[in-house]
C-alpha cells in the first residue's frame, strides 16, 4: 500500500517552477547555476514545497529560452556540469523535495547535431530523423502558433534545398516520430536522466509529435500511441517516476491524454487558468463553473495540473473571442502588454499589487482540485518588465534581498542575463526574500502557511468536488471530500462585501472549523447556512461531526 | 428611501444574490404565461449582443397571476444559443420574481421595480409588457442606452404606426403634453420605456403611490415628474406598434378614464411648474423618428357619429356645469349638423379640453364624472378626424397634427386663466 | 275693614315679593345660562369653522355634488352650514335648559319631549340630505357609462336610479322620525316590489333580444362592438 501510494506522489505534490538561470548565481558570471540553486534548496524546503520543475538547462543557443536544445544529455556550461545536477538532485531530495525536468520531444535546435547531419545531405541516415518535404503545401491549413513571429510552419533550409516542418520557431526544427529510431533515441534521453535519479518529465508541446495530411497535425492517434510505448517503458524500468503532459487544449482534448491511465500520469488544465482571473475580475464564479462543468472525468491514477503563472504568456487560445477581448481590455490594454495570443505579465502586477486578491487567487490555486504548480517569484509577489523581448519579462532574477544584485549575483549588474526589477513598488529593494521572511505578515509567510495547511490535509490533493452554487453569483463556494475528511471552500471573489446563504443540508449536524484560526464557527443546522465575507475574503472550513 | 414593507423577505433575498447592477428590464404582469417567455428572450438575447460584459438582471413583478407566469419566468433556461464551445455569456444573469399585489395594479407594480432599481443601484432601467408581441432584442438595447451610455434620465419609445391609429395620443395626449410641459415627447403613455437610476430613486421618494391617476398609469407620471424636474428626456425609434389581439384591449371609456385622468392629474400636481411656461421644445431622438404607415383604413364610423351626438343631448346638465356658456353652444350646434358636413375644429377641440382641464381642477362635479363626460366629444372629434382624412397621406396627416399641436400652445394661455379663475 | 284691606294687600305683596324672590333668582340664572350658551356657541362656531376649513371639507363637499345641493337651496358653503347649525343647536339646547331652570311647571316636560325629539330631527334630515347627494351621484355616474356604452335610454335609467335612492332616502328618514312606521314600510316594499317586478316583465318581455346580446357578450367572445374603434394609443 505504501509502495503503490509512493507511486502517486505527484498527487499530493505542490510544485516550484524555476529556471536554473533565474534563481541564483553562485560564480558571479551574472547567470543563475546550479551550484547556486543548490545553496537554496533550504528556502524551498522552508517554503513547504515538495517538488521542483526545472526549466530546459540543456545546450542550446538559447533562442527560444533553452527550449531548442542543442544537446539532451547535457549541462549548458553556464549553468554548470552534470555533476552538479547530481550533486544538486541529491540534495533536493535529502530535502524530500522532488524534481522534475523537461523533455522538449518535439523539436531540437537546428544546432543539434542530428539536423546539422540531417541537412547535410538527403542521404544522410539521420535525414528522417526530421520532417522534410519539396513544398510547403504538405499540411495545409495547420495553424501557427507563435503568430507573432512566424509565417509558416515550414521553413527553407538552403543546406539540403528543402522544406523542414517546425511548429514553433524556424530554428527548432520538428523531429519525426514515425521513424522508430526517433523515438528509441528519445527513451535513451529519458534514460539517461532517469538513471540519475529524476523524479518525472515533463513534455514539452506533445500535441505535435506527429503530423498527417489532411488533419490539424494535432492530438493525432499516432502521437497518443508513441505515448502510450513510452509510459509503458517507464512503468517497466522506472516505476514510480512522472509524465506531465504540455498539451493546451480544451479539457475534452486532453482527456485523451491520460488515456486508459496508461499515457500521462499528469496535464495542465489550461482553460482553467484564464478563468480564474477571469471570475475575478468579473466578479462572477460563472467562468470556473462552466469550465469545471465540461471537464471530464480522469482515470484513478491521472491528476490535473493547476497553475495561475508560468514562464510563458497567460495563454488565451482556450477561451472565446469575447473572454479574449474582456481580459485584453482588463489586465494588457498597454499593447506592450501582449504578445502571441496571450499576456505576459506576472500575477502580482495583474492583481495591481492588492494583496488581498492574489491571496485569494493563491488560495484557489491550492484550494481547487489538482496540483498546484507555484511560480518562482509569485510566493514573494515579484514584479514584470513588459519591455523585455518575447516573454523575458516574467524570467527575471529572483530578489533575494535589498541589496547588491538583489543578491543573486555578485557581477555587475550590467553583466546579469537580465536587468533586475527595480521600480520602487515591485523592484528588489521592495519585494524580496529576506525582508519578507522577518515578517510573518508578509505574503511570504502567508504562502507558507497556507501551504502547510494544505499540506496537512489530504483531502486537497486527492478529495472530491461538489460545487455549492448560491444564487449570489459572486462567491465561489464548494466542498471536498475524501473519505470521512470534508473541507468546505468558501470565496468571495468580488470587492465588496458579500452575505451568502449556502446549503449545506447533506452536512448537517457538522461544526465548521475554519482552518487557519482554528475557530469554531455555528453548527450547520436546517436552515440555509449565512455566511458574511470581507472583500476578495475566503474560508476554508474544516467540517467534523462531533 | 425604500420602505421595509413594500419587499418581501424571499424576494429581499434573491435581491442579495444579484447584488449591484448596471441594468436592470423589468416585466410587469398579469396572467401572461403564454407570451412571457418570448420577452424573457429578447430581453436575454439583447444582454448577450449589446451588454455583453455588464451586470444584469431580468425582474418579473406579477400581480398574482392564476396562471403561474412567475414560474414560467423562472423555469426558463434561456440558453438556447449555447456558443463557441458551449460556453455562453460571460456572466451569470439573474432571472428574479416576485409577486408585488393580490392583483394587478401598474402604480405598485412600478413602485417595486423602482425599489428594486433603487436597492440594487441601477444605472439604467427599462420597462416592458409581455403582451408585446413583436419586442425584439433592439427594443431593449434602444431603450438602455440613451441612460446608461449617455446620461439621459428618461427614454420614451417611438413607433411606426398605422396612421388612422394611436388617434388618443395624437390628438390629445401629445399635443396636450406638449403644450402644457413644455417637451415634444411623443409618448407619454405606453407599454415600455426606459429611465436612469436617478430618475428611479426620485420618483421613489414621492408619497403619490395611494393617487389613482398614479395607480393607473405610472408612465405618465414618472415622464412628467422627469420633465418638472429637469431631468433630461429623450426619444428612442423602436419599431412598429402592433395592436394588442383583439379582446384583450380596453375599451375606449377606461382609457381615457385611465390616460386624460392621468394627465389631467399631473397638470394637477405640478402647476407650478406650468402655469408660467409656453412654447415647447423637441428632445433628442435616438434612432428613426416615428412614422405613420399608409396603411390602415378608417373604421366604419356611422356608430361614433351617433354616440356623439346622443352623448351631447343625453349629458347636457353635466357639460353645462363643465363647459363655458359659450363653448358648450358651439358643441351643440356642431352636433346639430348632418352627419356629412360634420367638423369639429381645431379651435374648438383644444378651448374644449382646456375648458375640461379647469374644470377638473375646481372639481365642479366628480373628477371621474368629468373626465367620462369627454368621451362622446372624444368620439366627435374622432369622426371628425376620420371624415376630414379619409384619403389623406401619411405626410397630410403630420402635418394636420403639428398645427393642432401649435393651436394647444397657442391656447395655452387661454387654460391659465380659466385655471386660476374662482370657480 | 280698612285693616283687612290692608293686611290683605300687605299679604299679597309680601307673597309677590316672595315669589319675585324666588323667581328673580331663577331668572337670573336662567339669563346667566343663555349668555354663557351665546358665549360658548359662538365659540364652538368658531371652533369648527376652523377646523372644517383645516381638512378642507368644502373641497370634499365640492366633489361629492354636496355643494351644489346646498346653493341651488340658497345656503352657503358646507363649512358655514355645519358651524352655524352647531351654533343654533348649542344655543338652543342652553336655552332650553335655562328656560326649564325658571321651573316653570309644564313646560320641563314639553322641553324634556322636545330635547329628545331633536337629534332625531336632526338625524332625519341628514339622511334626506345624504340620500339626495347620492342618488345625484350614482345617477349621473349611471347617465355617463350608459351614454358612453352607448345603450339606448340613457336618462332613463339614470332617473330610475334617482327614483329609487329617493324613495329609499325617504321612507329611512320617515322611518326615523317615527311617523307612520308600518305604513311607510309597507308602502316602500310594495312600491319596491312592484317596480322591481315591473322591470323584470320589462326585461324579460320587451328586452329579452337586449338580454340574450348581453349574456352572449358577456359570456361568449367580446369581438362584436370592440372591433369597430380603431386603437386609441
Amino acid at each position: 500500500m505504501a509502495l503503490h501510494d509512493e507511486n502517486l506522489w505527484y498527487k499530493d505534490a505542490v510544485v516550484y517552477q524555476l529556471h536554473v538561470r533565474t534563481f541564483c548565481d553562485s560564480d558571479g558570471n551574472g547567470i543563475g547555476d546550479f551550484r547556486g540553486l543548490t545553496n537554496k534548496l533550504d528556502y524551498l524546503q522552508e517554503l513547504g514545497i515538495n517538488a521542483v520543475w526545472l526549466l530546459p538547462f540543456y545546450p542550446s543557443p538559447l533562442r527560444d529560452d533553452g527550449y531548442d536544445i542543442a544537446d539532451y544529455t547535457s549541462v549548458n556550461p553556464t549553468y554548470g556540469s552534470v555533476e552538479d545536477f547530481k550533486t544538486f538532485l541529491t540534495a533536493a531530495h535529502d530535502r524530500h523535495i522532488r524534481v522534475i525536468i523537461e523533455m522538449v520531444m518535439n523539436h531540437t535546435s537546428d544546432q543539434h547535431p542530428w539536423f546539422q547531419e540531417a541537412r547535410s545531405s538527403r542521404d544522410n541516415p539521420k535525414r528522417d530523423w526530421y520532417v522534410w518535404s519539396e513544398t510547403d503545401t504538405r499540411y495545409h491549413g495547420v495553424r501557427i502558433i507563435f503568430l507573432d513571429t512566424e509565417m509558416s510552419n515550414w521553413a527553407w533550409d538552403p543546406i539540403s534545398k528543402s522544406y523542414y516542418w517546425h511548429r514553433f520557431f524556424n530554428h527548432q526544427p520538428d523531429l519525426n516520430f514515425d521513424n522508430p529510431a526517433v523515438r528509441e533515441a528519445m527513451w535513451e534521453v529519458m534514460k539517461f536522466w532517469l538513471d540519475i535519479g529524476v523524479d518525472g518529465f515533463r513534455l514539452d508541446a506533445v500535441p505535435y509529435l506527429v503530423e498527417r495530411d489532411g488533419t490539424s497535425c494535432e492530438n493525432l492517434p499516432e502521437t497518443h500511441a508513441v505515448i502510450r510505448d513510452l509510459r509503458k517503458r517507464l512503468d517497466v524500468a522506472y516505476p514510480g517516476k512522472m509524465l506531465l503532459a504540455e498539451a493546451n487544449q480544451w479539457p475534452a482534448d486532453v482527456r485523451a491524454y491520460f488515456g486508459d491511465g496508461d499515457e500521462f500520469h499528469m496535464a495542465f488544465h489550461f482553460p482553467l487558468m484564464p478563468r480564474m482571473f477571469m471570475a475575478v475580475k468579473l466578479e462572477d464564479r460563472k467562468p470556473i463553473i462552466e469550465i469545471l462543468g465540461q471537464t471530464p472525468q480522469i482515470p484513478d491514477n491521472c491528476q490535473w495540473c493547476i497553475f495561475l503563472r508560468n514562464h510563458d504568456e497567460l495563454t488565451l487560445e482556450m477561451v472565446t473571442d469575447v473572454e479574449r477581448d474582456y481580459m485584453y481590455d482588463s489586465f494588457a490594454n498597454d499593447k506592450a502588454m501582449r504578445i502571441n495570443l496571450g499576456i505576459r505579465r506576472r500575477l502580482a502586477p495583474m492583481m495591481e499589487n492588492d494583496r488581498r486578491r492574489i491571496e485569494l487567487l493563491n488560495g484557489l490555486l491550492l484550494s481547487m482540485p489538482g496540483t498546484p504548480i507555484i511560480y518562482y517569484g509569485d510566493e514573494i509577489g515579484m514584479g514584470d518588465n513588459v519591455y523585455l523581448g518575447d516573454r523575458n519579462g516574467v524570467r527575471t532574477p529572483m530578489q533575494w534581498n535589498g541589496g547588491w544584485n538583489a543578491g543573486f549575483s555578485s557581477a555587475d549588474p550590467e553583466r546579469l542575463y537580465s536587468p533586475l526589477i527595480s521600480n520602487p513598488v515591485y523592484g528588489y529593494q521592495a519585494i524580496n526574500v529576506d525582508s519578507q521572511r522577518r515578517s510573518e505578515h508578509s505574503l511570504l509567510s502567508w504562502t507558507k502557511s497556507v501551504i502547510q495547511t494544505r499540506n496537512s490535509f489530504r483531502v486537497f490533493s486527492r478529495g472530491s468536488i461538489e460545487f455549492l452554487n448560491p444564487t449570489n453569483h459572486r462567491v465561489l463556494a464548494y466542498v471536498r471530500q475524501l473519505g470521512e475528511e470534508k473541507v468546505l471552500v468558501v470565496n468571495n471573489l468580488s470587492s465588496s462585501a458579500q452575505a451568502v446563504e449556502l446549503n449545506l443540508q447533506s452536512y448537517k449536524g457538522h461544526i465548521p472549523i475554519e482552518m487557519f484560526g482554528r475557530n469554531l464557527f455555528p453548527r450547520i443546522g436546517d436552515l440555509p447556512y449565512l455566511l458574511t465575507l470581507g472583500p476578495y475574503q475566503f474560508y476554508w472550513f474544516r467540517l467534523r461531526r462531533i | 428611501m425604500v420602505e421595509d414593507i413594500l419587499l418581501g423577505d424571499e424576494f429581499l433575498r434573491q435581491l442579495m444574490s444579484v447584488g449591484e447592477v448596471d441594468l436592470l428590464v423589468a416585466i410587469p404582469s398579469y396572467n401572461n404565461a403564454g407570451t412571457i417567455g418570448q420577452t424573457v428572450q429578447a430581453i436575454e438575447e439583447s444582454y448577450q449582443q449589446n451588454f455583453i460584459r455588464d451586470r444584469v438582471v431580468i425582474l418579473n413583478v406579477d400581480g398574482g397571476s392564476t396562471d403561474h407566469t412567475p414560474d414560467v419566468v423562472s423555469a426558463m433556461d434561456g440558453r438556447k444559443a449555447v456558443g463557441y464551445r458551449g460556453l455562453t455569456s460571460l456572466r451569470t444573469v439573474h432571472r428574479v420574481t416576485t409577486q408585488y399585489a393580490k392583483s394587478p395594479s401598474q402604480g405598485m407594480a412600478l413602485r417595486t421595480i423602482l425599489a428594486t432599481a433603487d436597492l440594487l443601484r441601477a444605472r439604467s432601467c427599462a420597462i416592458v409588457s409581455p403582451t408585446t408581441t413583436n419586442l425584439d432584442a433592439s427594443w431593449i438595447a434602444n431603450l438602455l442606452r440613451p441612460a446608461y451610455r449617455q446620461n439621459f434620465e428618461f427614454v420614451a419609445p417611438l413607433y411606426t404606426r398605422d396612421r388612422y391609429h394611436g388617434l388618443l395620443a395624437r390628438n390629445l395626449l401629445y399635443p396636450m403634453n406638449r403644450a402644457v410641459f413644455g417637451q415634444r415627447i411623443r409618448e407619454v403613455f405606453s407599454e415600455e420605456w426606459g429611465f436612469s437610476g436617478r430618475l428611479a430613486s426620485e420618483c421613489l421618494s414621492q408619497n403619490v403611490w395611494n393617487d389613482e391617476a398614479v395607480r393607473a398609469r405610472p408612465e405618465a407620471w414618472m415622464a412628467v415628474t422627469a420633465i418638472c424636474s429637469d431631468f433630461k428626456c429623450c426619444q428612442s425609434f423602436l419599431g412598429p406598434k402592433v395592436p394588442p389581439a383583439s379582446g384583450s384591449a380596453l375599451d375606449i371609456v377606461e382609457v381615457i378614464r385611465q390616460t386624460v385622468g392621468s394627465l389631467f392629474r399631473c397638470l394637477e400636481t405640478h402647476q407650478e411648474h406650468w402655469l408660467n411656461r409656453s412654447g415647447s421644445q423637441p428632445v433628442p431622438t435616438f434612432g428613426p423618428d416615428h412614422e405613420l404607415t399608409s396603411d390602415g383604413k378608417p373604421a366604419n364610423q356611422e356608430k361614433v357619429f351617433g354616440l356623439f351626438r346622443t352623448g351631447v343631448t343625453e349629458l347636457d346638465p353635466i357639460l353645462g356645469s363643465i363647459l363655458t356658456p359659450d363653448t358648450h353652444a358651439r358643441i351643440k350646434d356642431i352636433a346639430a349638423l348632418d352627419q356629412e358636413k360634420f367638423r369639429f375644429s381645431h379651435e374648438l377641440w383644444v378651448k374644449t379640453l382646456y375648458e375640461f382641464a379647469a374644470s377638473y381642477h375646481h372639481a365642479v362635479i366628480n373628477r371621474d364624472h368629468v373626465i367620462q363626460a369627454l368621451v362622446p366629444l372624444y368620439r366627435g372629434s374622432m369622426y371628425s378626424f376620420f371624415l376630414e382624412h379619409a384619403n389623406s397621406s401619411p405626410e397630410e396627416i403630420e402635418a394636420d397634427s403639428e398645427s393642432l399641436c401649435l393651436e394647444f400652445e397657442r391656447q395655452k394661455s387661454y387654460l391659465v386663466d380659466r385655471w386660476k379663475a374662482k370657480g | 275693614m280698612k285693616a283687612m284691606i290692608v293686611q290683605g294687600l300687605e299679604q299679597a305683596y309680601q307673597n309677590l315679593v316672595h315669589m319675585l324672590a324666588e323667581f328673580l333668582p331663577r331668572f337670573v340664572v336662567m339669563l346667566v345660562i343663555i349668555v354663557a350658551g351665546l358665549i360658548i356657541s359662538y365659540a364652538l362656531k368658531y371652533i369648527l369653522r376652523a377646523l372644517l376649513h383645516l381638512t378642507k371639507l368644502d373641497r370634499l363637499s365640492e366633489e361629492a355634488g354636496a355643494s351644489r345641493m346646498l346653493r341651488m337651496a340658497a345656503l352657503p358653503s358646507m363649512t358655514e352650514v355645519l358651524s352655524r347649525s352647531v351654533f343654533w343647536v348649542t344655543l338652543l339646547g342652553f336655552i332650553l335648559v335655562g328656560v326649564s331652570v325658571l321651573g316653570v311647571a309644564g313646560l320641563q316636560g314639553q322641553i324634556s319631549r322636545l330635547l329628545q325629539f331633536l337629534p332625531e330631527i336632526v338625524v332625519a334630515i341628514l339622511i334626506l340630505f345624504l340620500g339626495l347627494i347620492i342618488a345625484n351621484f350614482l345617477s349621473r355616474a349611471a347617465l355617463l357609462a350608459a351614454v358612453n356604452a352607448g345603450y339606448a335610454s340613457p336618462k332613463m335609467l339614470s332617473w330610475s336610479i334617482r327614483f329609487v335612492i329617493w324613495i329609499l332616502a325617504i321612507s329611512m328618514a320617515l322611518e326615523e322620525l317615527g311617523v307612520a312606521r308600518q305604513t311607510v314600510i309597507a308602502a316602500f316594499s310594495i312600491v319596491f316590489g312592484a317596480l322591481m317586478l315591473g322591470l323584470a316583465i320589462a326585461f324579460g318581455l320587451g328586452g329579452k333580444d337586449l338580454a340574450r346580446g348581453f349574456l352572449e357578450r358577456y359570456l361568449g367572445d367580446k369581438k362584436s362592438e370592440k372591433t369597430e374603434e380603431p386603437q386609441p394609443l
